[in-house]
């Protein structure tokens, strides 16, 4: 498994570079566009865990909904595009000690707990069977049986965000 | 796809669906819908109050299918059930929760009403956010489930954002509908997190399997789950606003629209309370010796930041916010105890709360005047001259939150105290009282200033526009003073609602 | 006849709900007769009581009424209900009957005030309130009629808030009832969890089993009702209340805090004997603070001018009187001189009020003097009062004092002695004030009726011109005011019969109440005697030296004034010091910390605070998202770290 290990090792140095830029870039439609990398990367991830459909989910919804949304936003509110200061503030350190030792705890725990487990090899499992179990497929049918409440609830979450933005939206 | 194909295809196994136990939900999430849907259609403008009225009736239905729901569960033939393929509980302890928090849209909709005609800003937007807000609420303590936790808070939570910022042209509200929006966001994520780590540790997010999965095995590293522990601790302190998730709530309490801040004071902390109390004290009960002194630590910190603080402020939306920082410590401190008792104490606290501080923000929205700006203690002076029953009955609201006997705050404290004694938690009863009695200033400085008035008084009563009482928010706030008197002469049926809504942990059939 | 007791509190609750109902329509005087008519059917339903009480077997006379349950707590419940005993019925009768001839005598002095119905509405209240206090059969009750006259203190104490001064006057009497009512609470929870009940009376009860308590527990609850007793009655530390609470109207004065609610603390501390008994060690405390009460309140009192002020340390003096009797184990020597107590100094401040109404609101002694011809029935029964509180026989302080001072003798003579000085101390002070006010020559001419006392005091050399407003000669006040001192004067002068040695009725009565823990005196019929005249001689000097300072010597008093004992040595005002300067600060500082809002939020909060609670300036630059998210995740990763410190991993 040595080319899905070098594709992890890629998509992974990709992400957490493309990761950094973000906070530290100066300009705010590079971020995005950074964002853009990272969240792709994770997307890319999830193709490696063989989930084709949360990986297509992450695509559609994070890179073709949101990141642009983003840039809507961007283009929309400032007037001026470019290299800009006064996206960074004296708390950075203190913010980055903090952040710091927040990975530096859940990388340990993960560790401790999952340090020793490996993922099962492909070949020697049935397709058929791992389709089955966490295809596409899988996936609906658990929405609609074991969280058929969160997906209702969601609905109507939306239909409050959607109140909400037409709310804040309008001018009288 | 051909209908042969189709036929092909196995139906999915969808579950069993219980309507009778959402009932309480339909009727809201209905209510919303009805209202929304008819606010548009209609040719002409609905005859005032309306909104409210309909806000009301909807509430008062769905706290009649509680009644219902509370029926069922307490036939010892039936007892409480999971629905819906186990993702959510129908025990005392939601339909108490249910009532709860349908009690706080009621006020909340009844102070709404002449509020959003003296601003300007009529509509029905903020029932329905307020309806769907509520479904939230409930949802999450219904839930029997860590991913419907998250849900029924993100929607109590994404309509409380938009609500707090539905001042249009006050600039405070805005800003506090930002400032709510990031710093909820911010800690939503941890509350995510959390969830993934004992996702991770236990196999499950369902309450009854975790709690299975606990008693049944015993973990050889429990990093994973403790980390967990503290993840799910901060997304659900913000909630209920304590230290030191609570620096959200002075700014946003001040700056959204009143009624609002008195809707989220409310229903927004008997939610956050309710996932509290049933993830911690009822699903991790096992660990109870691992998570006991974070909460101990989290109940000190708010009675003592919240008393302290609100000493020194000088805006009564402000003071306010303070002091409801410190009764959430104290219904931490019924957490804390981790027993039946504790949770009883902690149930009572909230019931009582809700009314005492819907009422409090009550006064405030009809004190803050035209503007919702005037919210200063200067306002309040000499107001038992200008509105003595107004005054009174704030006087009667702040007594019981400081906790006067004859009220039903007294009760709580004594309940959540008690079960801090019997669990043996003397030092965190004794900082109780001594927070009980500096946070007591503070509603005596609101006092003082309703009752003596100053030199400058005759001046100012020229200036300041007289404080109106609509007939909504007197319906209101009489509801509130009266459940806070009555209660406290003659508690025994809240205090045996209370008791029987103690938490069931329920596996998936 | 007992059952009548539950109309002993239900009809001045009765009148308050009517007069809050009706009261406005009612007006002046009827609001005034119809609440002074429910405290009188008050004492009557008390008097009922009584006869029923007596009627029954002596050593069994502890009944209990349940109204209905009040507080269902799992195991154990909390009911509203009566303890009709000795001690409860002797508390009754005098809290109703001085009662009953305050409310009388308010109708007179209350005359013309705008808010006339609502000053009764409060009286009532406080009278169902104190009633309930002694009346409760179990702690909380107890409580809650404490919480609820200090509530109505507090009200009545700034009843005339357009005077700022009554205003800060009623914070002040809140904040330290407060401290005292934590004590309180602290250990109503303590007696729980180590009892089990807060029920007095029953097998099960506190009474029967806080005997067996362990010392240490025993010590701990029984310091912690000290707590709330002191702050109640006004005992070192918390005393600093009383005296500024003297600007609520002289009737308030003289029903709450000369009669009544100061003596609820000694009330409790008689209630809870039994637990007393097991704590010797409280019981020393109390009687060492009582006597250190009663002698550093009596030298603050030689050195007052305001009329009330006197007397307001004179209460705090004859209050640590009755803990130094409490502490001494002489506990119906307490209960008695709380009695003649309630007697005599309500009958001086009733008094004071007749002066202070006949002068038109002049309160300093100085410029009184010579009242004796013009108010012939205030100066006649005053006089009768200062007698009885100097404990000249056979006037009523004499007896209650003496059974005190002897009780003392037989405990620690040191504690005797501070009693005699103080003895001597409150003879010099009450005759001082009677030579001022109402012997020598008339000053009230001086007096102008424009200027408030408390500007006078503050600037007694700058006098405005008398002629600007002709004061008005001061007059005999109506006969709602004087009957009241009449009857009192001769409860005051007689109210020694009630436990003559010899004869001790009282004492007979309150027996089963205290059992053996009532404290036998071992003395000798000389040495009590002489122990008497020794008292006798210090009253003596203290009268003959008022009189040579006050009557005799042309020279100005003020050389025996010291500016030291007018402020109390300072206690007030280090007290102000302490929480105006490092309290506040420390207040500041946390919400500094706290608060999260950064240096920009500490310097506006300060300034806020700085302009007097002017909010008018809204903080904007406060409140950074940026500062609470990293607020909120300093408090994730404490969470993370205790965890991780548990799991033992760092």
């Amino acid at each position: 498994m040595a080319a899905q290990n070098l594709v992890f090792a890629v998509l992974a140095v990709v992400a957490v570079l493309a990761a950094l830029r973000v906070v530290t870039t100066r300009n705010v439609v590079h971020a995005a566009l950074y964002l853009v990398a990272v969240l792709g990367s994770v997307g890319a991830l999830y193709v490696l865990l063989a989930a084709e459909f949360l990986a297509a989910v992450q695509v559609l919804i994070y890179i073709g909904a949101i990141v642009v949304l983003f840039l809507f936003g961007i283009m929309l509110t400032r007037p001026t595009l470019g290299r800009e200061s006064g996206l960074d503030n004296d708390q950075r350190w203190l913010a980055g000690i903090t952040g710091l030792f927040l990975f530096g705890v859940l990388s340990y725990v993960l560790v401790e707990a999952f340090g020793d487990e490996r993922l099962p090899r492909l070949e020697g499992l049935d397709r058929e069977a791992l389709t089955a179990e966490r295809g596409t497929g899988a996936v609906g049918d658990a929405i609609f049986s074991t969280y058929l409440v969160p997906f209702e609830v969601v609905s109507v979450l939306l239909l409050a965000a959607l109140v909400g933005a037409i709310v804040l939206a309008r001018r009288e | 796809m051909t209908p042969a194909v189709i036929a092909q295809i196995e139906p999915i196994a969808t579950p069993e669906i219980e309507w009778f136990a959402v009932s309480p939900l339909l009727v809201l999430v209905g209510g919303a819908l009805v209202l929304l849907t008819a606010a548009a259609l209609a040719r002409s403008r609905p005859p005032r109050g309306f909104y409210a009225l309909f806000t009301v009736v909807t509430a008062a239905l769905a706290v009649a299918c509680s009644a219902l729901l509370w029926q069922r569960v307490t036939d010892p033939g039936r007892g409480p059930f999971t629905a819906i393929g186990g993702a959510i509980t129908i025990d005392g302890f939601s339909v108490f929760f249910a009532v709860t928090i349908t009690a706080a849209i009621a006020l909340g909709a009844l102070l709404a009403d002449d509020y959003l005609r003296r601003e300007g800003l009529d509509g029905p937007e903020l029932y329905v956010l307020m309806l769907l807000s509520g479904t939230g609420g409930v949802v999450m303590a219904m839930a029997n489930d860590l991913i419907v936790v998250f849900l029924g808070l993100e929607t109590l939570s994404i309509a409380l954002y938009v609500m707090a910022g539905l001042h249009l042209r006050r600039l405070e509200s805005q800003e506090s509908a930002i400032k709510y929006f990031v710093l909820g966001s911010f800690s939503s994520a941890f509350l995510l997190y959390g969830i993934a780590l004992v996702y991770g540790a236990t196999g499950s997010t369902n309450f009854g399997a975790i709690a299975g999965f606990l008693s049944g095995n015993v973990l050889a590293s429990n990093g994973l789950l403790l980390a967990g522990f503290a993840l799910l601790l901060v997304g659900l302190g913000f909630k209920v606003a304590a230290v030191p998730f609570h620096v959200w709530t002075p700014d946003v309490y001040q700056g959204a629209p009143t009624p609002v801040t008195a809707f989220m004071a409310s229903a927004s902390k008997a939610a956050g309370f309710a996932a509290l109390l049933r993830v911690f004290v009822s699903t991790f009960d096992v660990y109870r010796l691992d998570w006991r002194p974070l909460m101990w630590g989290l109940a000190v910190l708010s009675l003592l930041v919240g008393s302290f603080l609100a000493v020194v402020q000088s805006d009564v939306k402000r003071m306010l916010a303070y002091s409801s920082i410190s009764h959430a410590g104290f219904i931490l401190v019924g957490a804390e105890a981790a027993s039946d008792r504790g949770i009883a104490g902690a149930l009572f606290y909230l019931l009582a709360y809700t009314f005492m501080v819907v009422g409090s923000f009550g006064v405030a929205t009809l004190v803050g005047g035209r503007g919702d700006a005037d919210h200063g203690l200067s306002a309040y002076r000499g107001l038992s001259r200008r509105r003595p029953l107004l005054a009174l009955a704030f006087t009667v609201l702040l007594l019981a939150q400081a906790g006067v006997p004859l009220t039903s705050g007294f009760l709580a404290k004594f309940y959540v105290i008690g079960a801090a004694v019997e669990a043996d938690s003397y030092a965190l009863a004794l900082i109780a009282m001594l927070s009980a009695v500096v946070a007591a200033f503070v509603y005596l400085r609101i006092t003082v200033a309703m009752y003596m008035g100053d030199e400058t008084e005759g001046a100012e009563a020229v200036t300041r526009p007289a404080v109106r009482v609509p007939p909504g928010a007197a319906l209101a706030l009489g509801v509130a003073v009266a459940f806070t008197i009555v209660v406290g002469i003659l508690p025994s049926p809240v205090v045996d609602f209370a008791r029987d809504a103690v938490p069931v942990l329920l596996s998936a059939p | 006849m007992l059952s009548a007791v539950w109309l002993i509190p239900a009809l001045p609750l009765a009148g308050f709900l009517i007069l809050l109902a009706a009261g406005r329509k009612l007006g002046e005087p009827a609001a005034g007769w119809l609440a002074t008519a429910m405290v009188t059917g008050s004492f009557v339903a008390g008097l009922v009581t009584f006869a029923g009480l007596l009627g029954e077997d002596e050593h069994h006379r502890q009944f209990v009424f349940t109204v209905f349950e009040w507080l269902p707590s799992g195991s154990f419940s909390v009911d509203v209900g009566f303890l009709v005993d000795p001690l409860s019925m002797a508390m009754v009768l005098f809290v109703t009957g001085v009662g009953a001839l305050i409310h009388l005598y308010s109708i007179g002095y209350m005359h013309g005030d705008p808010r006339f119905h609502t000053f009764f509405l409060y009286l009532n209240l406080f009278a169902f309130s104190m009633l309930m206090l002694v009346l409760g059969d179990n702690l909380l009750i107890t409580f809650l009629g404490w919480e609820g006259v200090g509530a109505c203190s507090y009200l009545l104490v700034s009843f005339w808030f357009e005077r700022n001064s009554a205003a800060v006057a009623g914070k002040k009497a809140f904040v330290t009832n407060r401290v005292g009512d934590w004590g309180f609470m602290v250990a109503i929870f303590l007696t729980f969890a180590s009892l089990g009940t807060l029920t007095y009376a029953g097998e099960e009860g506190f009474l029967e089993n806080a005997g067996a308590l362990p010392e240490a527990t025993a010590l701990g609850i029984a310091l912690l009702l000290f707590v709330g007793a002191a702050g109640k009655s006004a005992q070192l530390p918390l005393y600093v209340w009383l005296p500024d609470a003297m600007e609520g109207p002289t009737p308030v004065s003289a029903l709450i805090h000369a009669a009544t609610m100061v003596t609820a603390g000694v009330y409790l501390m008689a209630r809870v004997n039994p637990l007393l008994d097991a704590a010797p060690a409280a019981l020393t405390v109390i009687s060492v603070m009582g006597a250190a009460t009663a002698l550093f309140a009596a030298t603050c009192a030689v050195a007052q001018r305001d009329i009330k002020k006197v007397l307001a340390y004179s209460t705090v003096s004859q209050l640590g009187y009755m803990f130094l009797a409490i502490g001494v184990g002489a506990y119906v020597a307490a209960i008695f001189h709380m009695i003649t107590h309630a007697f005599f100094k309500a009958l001086l401040f009733l008094g004071a009020g007749s002066v202070i109404h006949g002068l038109h609101d002049e309160q300093d002694m100085r410029r009184m003097g010579g009242l004796r011809k013009l108010m012939p029935i205030t100066a006649g029964t005053f006089i009768v009062g200062w007698l009885a509180i100097a404990g000249i026989p056979p006037f009523s302080g004499f007896w209650s004092k003496d059974e005190i001072l002897a009780a003392a003798w037989d405990s620690n003579r040191l504690l005797w002695l501070v009693g005699v000085i103080t003895a001597l101390l409150t003879a010099y002070y009450m005759s001082r004030q009677v030579f001022l006010v109402f012997f020598g020559p008339p000053r009230w001419q001086e007096a102008h009726a424009g200027a408030t006392s408390e500007e006078a005091l503050a600037e007694p050399e700058h006098e405005p011109a008398a002629a600007q407003a002709a004061p008005a000669t001061p007059h005999e006040s109506p006969p709602t005011m004087t009957v009241p001192l009449v009857v009192l004067a001769v409860l005051a002068a007689g109210g020694g019969l009630l436990n003559l040695p010899g004869v001790l009725t009282l004492e007979h009565f309150l027996e089963p109440v205290f059992e053996d823990r009532l404290h036998e005196l071992d003395i000798p019929a000389g040495i009590l005697l002489s122990l008497a005249a020794v008292t006798g001689v210090g009253v003596v000097i203290g009268i003959l030296a008022a009189r040579a300072i006050y009557l005799r010597s042309t020279q100005p008093a003020d050389r025996f004034e010291p500016e030291l004992l007018r402020r109390a040595w300072g206690f007030d005002q280090a007290l102000a010091g302490f929480f105006g300067g490092p309290g506040r600060a420390f207040a500041n500082f946390t919400s500094r910390v706290l608060d999260g809002r950064g240096i920009d939020g500490a310097v506006n909060g300060i300034a806020t605070l700085v302009r007097g609670g002017g909010s008018r300036l809204r903080l904007t630059q406060t409140g950074y998202v940026r500062n609470y998210a990293l607020f909120m995740g300093g408090g994730a990763v404490l969470l993370l770290a205790f965890f991780l410190l548990r799991t033992g991993v760092a």
